[in-house]
C-alpha cells in the first residue's frame, strides 16, 4: 500500500519546512561564525517557545502572562535530573518537559474551565508565586546562586542542531494543531465554547491537552536553555520579562496564526539584540508600546500585514477561497478592515 | 488569644483597602466586560503620586487623595477614549483588551522606573509610627485611617451607584447596553465614565496602600491578582459582596502568615482564586450585576 499523507497536510508547506531545515542544518558546516551560531540557536528556542505560547494564547484565546513558570520548572527539573540522577541530556529535557506540563495542568485546569479572563489573570499570579517559591527552595534550585551543569567539549556547538529540531517540531505541531480535525475543534472552542460542546467537542479535555503540550514544550525549552548556558538561576529562568517576551513574539508575528509567532520570534530576537540592548532602561516601555501599537493597528501582527498586502495586490486570491489565517475569533477579516476604512 | 485578636483586627483593617482596590476592577469588568490589566499599574501610580506629593510639597497623603483620584479619573478616560474604545467588543475584544492594557501597564511601569528608579520607597508621615489601643491590641493610626477612608469611599460609591441618575445609568448599561441606547443613554459616555471611575479607585487604593506597605515599580501585580480574587469571590459590583469577599481574603492572608513560611504567602491569593473557581465559580453570592 502506498503511504499517504493525511489530507490536511499541504505538501507545499511540508516541503518548505524541510528545505528551510536542511539549509539551516548544513549552514554551520559551511560557514562558522560563533556569534551568528549563538544568535540562531537562541532564535530556535524563541521560535519553539513562542509557538507553544501561541497554542494557548492564539488557538484557544487564553493568553498566558506567566509561561516563564513552566520554562523555569522545565529547566530546573532537567538540570536536577542530570545532576542528581545522572540522566542523559535529552531524557532530562523530556523529564523536565513532562513535569512542567503537569505543573501547568495543576493550576491551569481549574482556571481554563471557565470562559473569560480567569486563566490570564491567574497566570500573572502563578508566574510570580512560582518564582518566589523556587528562589527560596534552595535544595531544589540552588536558591539565588543557581545551579551549574557540567560543560563538556563541543556541547554548545552540537546544541544548535537540537535547537533546530526543536523549532521544526514545534512548527510542525503548530501546523497539525491548526489544520487537523483537532484544530477545527480548538477553533470551535475559541469561538463559542457552548456551541462547541453542543456539537460534541470536549472542551475540557482538549484545552487540557493544549495546555499540557504548551507547558511541556516550554519546559523542554527551559531544559535546553539550561544545557546551553550550563548555568541557571531562578531570577533569570522565572523572570517576568521572559513571559512577556513570548507574548510579544506571538503578537508581533500574528497571534493565532500558524507560523506568525515563529516570524515574531525572529524579529524579536533581532530587535532585542540590536535595539533594546542599547536602551536597557527603556525595554519594558518599548515592549508595552509595541503591544499597544500592534493590537490597535494590526491585531494579526506581521501576518495580518502580509495578508493585507496580498489582498491589495491580488484581490482575486482572497475572495475565492476561505481566508487562510484569520479564521480565528481574534482576526478581523481583511475584507472588513478594508471596508471600514 | 491576644495574638488572635491582633490578627483579627489586622485582617478587618486590611479588608477595607482590599475592597476599595477590588471595586475599581469589578466596576470596569461589570460594565465594560473588560479586565483592566492596567489596574496594577494605576495602583502603583497612585502609590508613587501620594509619595511624591508628600516628599516634595509635604502634603499629607490623605489630603492628596482627592486630587490624585481626580487626575487618575481623567487619565482613565483618556486611556478609554484613545485606546480601549477602538477594540472590537465580544470575545475577540477580550483577548485584545487584555494584551492592550497589559502593554499600557508595561509603559506605566517603565515610566516609574525612569522617574523613581527601582528602589523600594516608603511613605513616611509624622504619625506613621503612632498607634492607639483598641481593646487588648495596639493598632497603628495609619491602618485605622486607611480603613476609615476606604469605607468612606465605598459608601460614597454605593450611594453614587444607587441614588444618582448617572449611577443608575451605569448599572443599566452593565445590564443591557443595547436597551440603554434605545432609551437615550449615551453608552459610550457611560463606558468612558466607568473606566475613569475604576482607574481613579485603583489610584486611590494604591495611595492608601502606600501608607501601609513599601512599594516599587512592580507594586500592583499581586494587588491586581488580589483584586481579581475579591471580584470573583464577591460577584460584580455589589458593595456588600465585595466587602465580605475582601474580608475573607484578608483573613486568609493574615492567618496564613502564622501557619506557612513567609515566602509562600505570595501564593495565598492565587490558591484562594483556584479554590473559589473550583468550588464556587459563580462567586459566593451567585452572579449579580452591579447594585
Amino acid at each position: 500500500m502506498k503511504f499517504r499523507l493525511p489530507p490536511w497536510i499541504r505538501p507545499r508547506a511540508a516541503i518548505a519546512l524541510l528545505v528551510a531545515c536542511v539549509v539551516l542544518a548544513i549552514g554551520p558546516l559551511l560557514h562558522e561564525d560563533v556569534y551568528v551560531h549563538n544568535l540562531l540557536t537562541l532564535t530556535f528556542i524563541g521560535i519553539a517557545a513562542a509557538l507553544a505560547w501561541n497554542w494557548l494564547g492564539g488557538y484557544l484565546g487564553q493568553v498566558s502572562f506567566g509561561h516563564a513558570a513552566m520554562f523555569g520548572i522545565g529547566g530546573f527539573v532537567s538540570a536536577r535530573a542530570e545532576l542528581s540522577v545522572g540522566a542523559p541530556m535529552v531524557l532530562a529535557w523530556f523529564i523536565g518537559g513532562i513535569v512542567a506540563g503537569a505543573f501547568a495542568l495543576v493550576w491551569g485546569h481549574p482556571t481554563l474551565r471557565l470562559r473569560g479572563p480567569y486563566f490570564s489573570i491567574a497566570t500573572i499570579g502563578v508566574g510570580e508565586a512560582t518564582r518566589l517559591v523556587c528562589t527560596y527552595w534552595d535544595s531544589f534550585t540552588g536558591g539565588s546562586s543557581g545551579l551549574s551543569l557540567p560543560v563538556h567539549g563541543d556541547l554548545k556547538h552540537t546544541l544548535y542542531w537540537y535547537g533546530l529540531v526543536l523549532a521544526a517540531l514545534a512548527l510542525a505541531a503548530s501546523y497539525a494543531l491548526r489544520r487537523s480535525p483537532v484544530g477545527l475543534s480548538l477553533l470551535a472552542i475559541k469561538s463559542d465554547v457552548e456551541a462547541a460542546s453542543d456539537v460534541g467537542v470536549s472542551s475540557t479535555r482538549l484545552q487540557d491537552l493544549v495546555l499540557f503540550l504548551s507547558g511541556s514544550t516550554i519546559g523542554v525549552c527551559g531544559g535546553f536553555y539550561a544545557s546551553y548556558f550550563s548555568y541557571i538561576e531562578p531570577g533569570d529562568m522565572f523572570g517576568f520579562d521572559r513571559s512577556i517576551s513570548w507574548v510579544l513574539m506571538g503578537v508581533i508575528g500574528g497571534i493565532g496564526t500558524i507560523a506568525g509567532p515563529a516570524l515574531g520570534a525572529i524579529i524579536f530576537v533581532l530587535l532585542r539584540q540590536y535595539l533594546i540592548a542599547s536602551y536597557p532602561q527603556l525595554y519594558l516601555g518599548l515592549y508595552g508600546l509595541l503591544l499597544v501599537l500592534v493590537i490597535l493597528f494590526e491585531p494579526l501582527g506581521l501576518t495580518g500585514l502580509f495578508l493585507r498586502i496580498v489582498h491589495r495586490a491580488r484581490p482575486d486570491l482572497m475572495v475565492s477561497g476561505p481566508v487562510e489565517e484569520p479564521l480565528s475569533a481574534t482576526a478581523t477579516p481583511v475584507a472588513e478592515t478594508r471596508e471600514a476604512k | 488569644m491576644e495574638r488572635f485578636a491582633d490578627l483579627l483586627i489586622a485582617a478587618v483593617l486590611l479588608a477595607g483597602l482590599y475592597a476599595t482596590m477590588a471595586y475599581g476592577l469589578g466596576l470596569i469588568y461589570g460594565v465594560l466586560r473588560i479586565v483592566n490589566l492596567n489596574h496594577g499599574g494605576m495602583i502603583m501610580a497612585g502609590a508613587y503620586a501620594g509619595w511624591y506629593v508628600h516628599e516634595t510639597l509635604g502634603l499629607d497623603p490623605y489630603l492628596s487623595l482627592l486630587p490624585v483620584a481626580a487626575v487618575s479619573f481623567f487619565a482613565g478616560i483618556l486611556v478609554y477614549r484613545l485606546l480601549v474604545r477602538r477594540l472590537p467588543r465580544g470575545a475577540a475584544g477580550g483577548v485584545q483588551s487584555l494584551l492592550l492594557l497589559f502593554g499600557v501597564w508595561l509603559i506605566v511601569r517603565n515610566a516609574a522606573y525612569l522617574l523613581f528608579s527601582g528602589n523600594d520607597q516608603t511613605l513616611r508621615t509624622s504619625y506613621a509610627t503612632r498607634a492607639v489601643a483598641v481593646g487588648p491590641a495596639l493598632v497603628s493610626v495609619n491602618r485605622i485611617a486607611v480603613f476609615a477612608v476606604a469605607i468612606a469611599i465605598l459608601v460614597i460609591l454605593h450611594l453614587l451607584l444607587t441614588r444618582t441618575y448617572v449611577g443608575k445609568a451605569i448599572r443599566a448599561v452593565a445590564q443591557n447596553p443595547d436597551s440603554c441606547t434605545l432609551v437615550g443613554i449615551s453608552v459610550e459616555r457611560i463606558y468612558a465614565l466607568t473606566f475613569g471611575l475604576g482607574t481613579a479607585l485603583a489610584a486611590a487604593a494604591g495611595l492608601l496602600g502606600a501608607s501601609l506597605f513599601p512599594f516599587n515599580p512592580t507594586f500592583g501585580a499581586s494587588e491586581l491578582l488580589k483584586s481579581f480574587v475579591v471580584v470573583v469571590l464577591g460577584g460584580l459590583g455589589s458593595v456588600a459582596g465585595t466587602a465580605i469577599a475582601a474580608l475573607i481574603l484578608a483573613l486568609v492572608e493574615v492567618f496564613a502568615i502564622v501557619v506557612i513560611p513567609a515566602y509562600l504567602t505570595a501564593a495565598v491569593g492565587f490558591v484562594l482564586l483556584v479554590l473559589v473557581l473550583v468550588v464556587r465559580p459563580g462567586g459566593l453570592f451567585g452572579q449579580r450585576v452591579l447594585g
